[in-house]
């Protein structure tokens, strides 16, 4: 009894133990920021080129100064992705796994809250770099208390998704020579396909309906709509679409983890 | 020339050489191989999906965009497949691990960069060529026009990781600024050069050179234009010969490591 209610708060010190070990580094992670404000300038460019080619006040259902804070909040998410799949990989590779297997967590849980504590710091100085630099070039949009709940709500848990995917990924280290390359093509996918250069509402009619039931459209395109034009139905069905792709790779994560576990052999030393 | 000559058939043993060791390890070679050709496949699907929208940028269309992309890669990838360490500088200065190259009687420099390949540069050479001949279609002068031209921006790209590699003599272990700066120069050489102006443009010929990969070259093609084409080569050789002078001019200030290593 005691031990299960324990569990989430260590569950929960590991994630504060992440996030104050990044804040420490605070400097390091800032100096990143360089390339978010490069891609970010790229995309108003181009938008912006785009949106006087066209002659539209909206395309997707964005206006320029919307667009880019969209921009702002999908690369926010995408660039504050910690290297998941690289770092069970390694502990695959070098034996490190075992050491989890005698501690009393779940290597699984701990490497989640680990990674959440991370991204929350790494996600936070991004978005405050992309806010500036959208304030500077196309100022503020609107942003409504209930979108910013919205918004609040649903981004844990594209974090989550995004955790799983890359967990997943990972532990194919168990019988892959090389994993790095199913990392490369897994973040294209969420980029493009989770509508971070473009909303999906541009992508062709034909694709759209498939596009929003992908996974990855929950982890980018969802919250960053919710932020710049939040709409209360279209927050139920990304939540709801979030809850079932949690569940859905929760379930991938235990039978692979369980499965790969029995290929764990350790000697003592 | 015969320097010349000679230096040739060492790029051609170290790519050799650098090749079979790569394949030691087939699996993990061929799966990056794939992935960043994969990789590129999806951006340059991006662009598809956004000219299927919106026709023209700027006077670019699709064909001018994925051309781009094309010529971008295989010199990249070129670059790399041949100088690999050329992506690794800051760690080898920073670590002082210039020693072991200089035992050899070769040209230092040149000798570094060709001591290690990267597997993904395969992938970005062979999505270059490949893709260019399927989705562009060119005739055959224009063929040898890219191919010359995708040789020039290797020559750039080599000369660009150089140069921001050479800042850790000047500045202690800059790999994060090196990094940082390349993935600027490699961004802003897969957009149109003709969306960006005022001082950004600026920046295009100087300090981010990204305008010798997405635009001369492209223009060239567009063209056949030789002037175009003899600008890009101009800009890609003046990168190199400030890169080559910053490295030797830093080198001054090297400290060795005192590291035992052996090169297998």
């Amino acid at each position: 009894m005691t031990d299960s209610f324990a569990a989430p708060a260590k569950y929960w010190w590991i994630a504060r133990t992440s996030a104050k070990s990044n804040l420490a580094y605070l400097a390091e992670i800032g100096s990143r920021v360089f390339f978010l404000g490069v891609i970010l300038y790229i995309f108003l460019r181009l938008w912006q080129v785009t949106y006087g080619e066209t002659g539209s006040q909206t395309l997707g259902g964005l206006t320029l100064p919307q667009m880019l804070w969209y921009l702002a909040v999908t690369e926010s998410i995408i660039l504050s992705g910690p290297r998941v799949a690289q770092s069970v990989d390694q502990d695959v590779r070098t034996g490190a796994i075992s050491i989890h297997f005698i501690r009393p967590l779940s290597y699984p849980l701990y490497c989640l809250f680990n990674t959440l504590g991370e991204r929350a710091v790494r996600f936070c100085v991004n978005m405050f770099v992309g806010a500036l630099i959208s304030i500077i070039f196309v100022g503020f949009v609107p942003i409504n208390p209930l979108g910013f709940f919205c918004f609040l709500t649903v981004l844990p848990l594209a974090f989550i998704v995004d955790f799983l995917g890359n967990f997943l990924i990972g532990l194919a280290a168990f019988w892959l020579e090389d994993t790095n390359g199913l990392v490369l093509i897994y973040s294209r996918l969420t980029m493009i396909l989770g509508g971070m250069l473009i909303p999906l509402e541009l992508f062709p009619d034909s694709w759209q309906a498939t596009l929003k039931l992908l996974p990855f459209s929950t982890i980018v395109y969802g919250p960053a709509r919710l932020f710049v034009a939040p709409d209360w139905s279209f927050y139920q069905d990304v939540l709801l679409r979030q809850v079932i792709a949690c569940f859905v790779f929760a379930c991938a994560v235990a039978l692979v983890f369980r499965i790969a576990s029995r290929r764990v052999f350790a000697n003592g030393g | 020339m015969r320097a010349l000559l000679n230096y040739l058939k060492l790029a051609v043993a170290y790519t050799r050489l650098n090749l079979d060791a790569q394949l030691e390890y087939r699996g993990a070679f061929f799966s990056q191989v794939v992935a960043m050709f994969v990789n590129n496949i999806i951006w340059v699907w991006f662009w598809v999906l956004f000219f299927g929208r919106f026709k023209v940028l700027r006077g670019w269309d699709i064909n001018d965009v994925v051309t781009l992309w094309c010529i971008a890669a295989s010199g990249f990838g070129l670059a790399h497949t041949i100088c690999g360490n050329a992506l690794h500088l800051p760690v080898l200065i920073a670590r002082g691990q210039l020693d072991v190259w200089m035992l050899y009687p070769r040209a230092l420099l040149p000798h570094i960069l060709l001591g290690r390949m990267s597997a993904t540069a395969w992938g970005d050479a062979i999505f270059g060529y490949v893709v260019y001949l399927i989705f562009v279609k060119p005739d055959l002068p224009h063929f040898i026009l890219f191919s010359a031209l995708t040789v020039s921006i290797a020559f750039l790209f080599i000369g660009f990781s150089i140069f921001t590699g050479s800042l850790t003599f000047f500045l202690g272990n800059s790999e994060s600024l090196a990094e940082q700066w390349r993935y600027a120069m490699i961004t802003f050489s897969t957009y149109p050069a003709t969306l960006f102006e005022g001082a950004v443009k600026i920046l295009l010929y100087t300090l981010i050179p990204a305008v010798f990969v997405s635009y001369y070259p492209i223009i060239a093609l567009r063209q056949m234009s030789m002037s175009n084409a003899l600008i890009a080569v101009a800009g890609a050789a003046a990168v190199l010969a400030v890169a080559v002078f910053v490295f030797y001019y830093g080198l001054r200030r090297y400290e060795s490591g005192n590291l035992m290593e052996m090169r297998g």
